[in-house]
């Protein structure tokens, strides 16, 4: 269970440009779920999911997570946090160029030092998963952008992670691989996963699996029910 | 502990091909760093073997060289001066020397063509036996041990018609016991020295371009006549006397340039104060260069690396994962330069003569024609030629990261796609 309160973020305090992208948001989200927020460009999604996600830290409001207050750890806990507990799929797929498509699914697994061949095999078995374990040796450069979306979303999944975050998943993906992505969803469901969506497209937050919508507006949540 | 062994191979495999993939940058990079280290290695290992070389040298230079100059040059030294020289007062001996170089067209070579003392004119006090010690002063004296013999003959005697060789021209021209070797002389005839035997030695470089040969056969191959010798070395009654022994050679024979063991010392001196002013000006272009280099690393991150750095912190690498990363991209760069740049720098000064120096070097050819360096490295310098590279710079690659540990994981998630 992740537990938001009173969260706020502020950007470029104290500066002519400060804005606030967040305003004392109160938001829980239950295990198991799963959760899409909802809402116009720029009201704040992405903000609070890279909160959410120990990510960034909140300019004022506490988060928790499991009960475990986490705002005020410091830096490593969160990295550690992170990376075990979180699977983070951004708006943009966010490939290190140059290396192939296998090294960058591997690139979050590498700090914890897990053995080579076992690490691969997973790799391998979550690109065929997306249909693109024939792209493993290619270099990120020469996928497509729903390639590279994909391969950025089994790059999330490698830690095995409990929660899973994505931020515009289907941005990219053409109506068939939406779907395919919201059968994936289901998937981490009947696992027992946390998902945890922002999205624009009526095909992900009117999907049946979805548990509820979050509406956010100008950095607050919107309280009429989904 | 395995896990960590494991972590640090994936990331030093990480950072190789992420030093790969800026293939042009980090090559130039490379390059540019070996290129320093090469320059300082060369710099180290020249200063430090020449002076070893010159203090070796130095220690088996007879007390004094007499050469007779012509127009300034190094001429033929007639065997009437040498009772003259006998006559001055605090003279102790005076041998005569027979030496030269010949060049062997077949294989591109030029040999150090050498008679042994006791084969030499009979003017001066006669060498015991065969198996004789030889100072080699004048093709770079590498002895390194007084006790022992330069070179033995291994048994081997030499006569007239027959030649000694040293190991290195054996392998050259694919030679050996009782081969006939031509040469041509002088006057175009051409002369079949038999092999008598091949020279041992505790320094291949002594020997390798060493011939013996017997006085009548030097004679004949460069038309030497008995009047002449190469040069003389005069040895004093009393090492105080030195100088003006010198003096009064120069007196009694106008034309004879007497070269005192001080005297070498102090070109030795002068050129070491000279080069070694112009080594110190290449040397510490080259550190000046480096630093710059090395600062101008310091100073930044591409955007690129910050992107970079963005993703990985956001794909859960800490801080000091990814300062471990840039560890590693500095020690891979470095120790790679290094130990080329050592390398090159080692077959440089020692096996190419230092050809790229030798413009500063040309004045030694008057002393040393055939100038090369017996190897000797110390490892304190190369200790010193570590830290001063290797260290800076990989502290330099890791100190922007700190900066980088600024680097917000989410701001991977706000870079719009390129
Ligand atoms: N680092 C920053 N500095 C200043 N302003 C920022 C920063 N990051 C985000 N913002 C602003 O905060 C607001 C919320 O941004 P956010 O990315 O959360 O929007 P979003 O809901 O995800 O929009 P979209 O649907 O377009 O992705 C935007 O107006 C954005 O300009
Ligand atoms: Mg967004």
């Amino acid at each position: 269970m992740i537990e938001l309160m009173n969260v706020k973020k502020v950007f470029n305090a104290g500066n002519p440009s400060e804005f606030p992208a967040l305003n004392s948001v109160n938001l829980t989200i239950e295990e198991n779920r799963v959760t899409v927020l909802k809402g116009p460009s720029g009201s704040g999604k992405t903000t609070l999911l890279s909160i959410v996600a120990c990510m960034s830290r909140p300019s004022a409001g506490r988060v928790k997570l499991k009960g475990r207050e986490i705002t005020s750890l410091p830096e490593r806990f969160l990295t550690d946090i992170r990376r075990k507990t979180f699977g983070f799929i951004f708006q943009q797929p966010n490939l290190i160029k140059g290396i192939s498509v296998l090294d960058n699914v591997m690139l979050p697994a590498y700090p914890l030092g897990e053995q080579r061949l076992h690490l691969k095999v997973k790799a391998m078995k979550g690109l065929a998963e997306l249909n693109i374990a024939n792209k493993a040796a290619s270099k990120v450069e020469w996928l497509s952008g729903g390639e590279a979306q994909r391969a950025s979303i089994v790059r999330a999944l490698i830690n095995d992670p409990h929660i899973i975050i994505a931020d515009e998943p289907t941005a990219h993906l053409d109506t068939k691989l939406s779907y395919r992505f919201m059968e994936i969803i289901e998937k981490f469901k009947a696992e027992g996963k946390t998902v945890i969506i922002t999205s624009h497209d009526p095909l992900v937050f009117e999907s049946s699996m979805v548990d509820r919508v979050v509406n956010l507006r100008d950095g607050r949540i919107e309280d009429k029910p989904a | 502990m395995r896990q960590w062994i494991e972590k640090q191979r994936y990331i030093i495999d990480f950072t190789i091909s992420s030093l790969l993939r800026r293939k042009v940058k980090n090559f130039g990079l490379l390059a540019l760093y070996t290129l320093i280290v090469f320059m300082l290695a060369s710099t180290m290992f020249f200063t430090y073997s020449i002076k070893k070389e010159a203090s070796l040298i130095l220690k088996d230079t007879p007390e004094i060289i007499v050469q007779k100059i012509v127009a300034g040059r190094h001429d033929l030294f007639p065997v009437s001066y040498i009772d003259t020289l006998k006559k001055i007062r605090g003279v102790a001996a005076v041998e005569s020397r027979l030496w030269g170089y010949y060049y062997d067209g077949l294989v591109s070579a030029n040999y150090t063509l050498l008679v042994p003392p006791a084969n030499g004119d009979t003017s001066g006090k006669s060498r015991p036996s065969a198996k004789t010690t030889v100072v080699v002063s004048e093709s770079g004296g590498q002895q390194a041990d007084k006790s022992k013999p330069l070179f033995e003959l291994g048994g081997a005697v030499l006569e007239p018609g027959t030649l000694i060789t040293g190991n290195g021209i054996a392998r050259l021209r694919d030679i050996g016991k009782d081969d006939y070797m031509p040469f041509r002389a002088f006057d175009g005839s051409v002369l079949n020295l038999r092999i008598a035997g091949a020279l041992s030695s505790q320094s291949e470089l002594v020997s390798s371009d060493l011939l013996l040969i017997t006085a009548e056969d030097f004679r004949k191959l460069f038309g030497i006549d008995n009047r002449y010798v190469t040069d003389v070395t005069v040895a004093v009654n009393n090492p105080s006397e030195v100088e003006m022994v010198a003096s009064k050679i120069r007196k009694a024979l106008p034309e004879a340039r007497p070269i005192s063991r001080v005297e070498i010392l102090r070109t030795y001196d002068s050129i070491f104060n000279w080069r070694g002013g112009m080594m110190i000006v290449i040397f510490s272009a080259a550190v000046l260069a480096f630093v710059i280099f090395a600062w101008d690393k310091a100073s930044g991150l591409s955007a690129g690396e910050r992107r970079e750095i963005g993703i990985l912190k956001a794909v859960g690498w800490e801080t000091s994962d990814v300062i471990q990363m840039k560890f590693w991209e500095g020690a891979v760069v470095s120790l790679t330069a290094f130990f080329t740049g050592v390398i090159l720098a080692y077959v440089h000064v020692f096996f190419t003569g230092s050809i790229v120096f030798e413009p500063a070097l040309k004045g030694w050819s008057s002393l040393y024609p055939n100038f090369e360096l017996t190897p000797f490295v110390n490892l304190e310098q190369l200790t010193t030629l570590f830290f001063l590279t290797v260290v800076p710079y990989t502290v330099a690659t890791i100190v922007p990261i700190w900066r980088a540990a600024t680097i917000d994981p989410d701001s991977a998630m706000r870079f719009t796609g390129e």
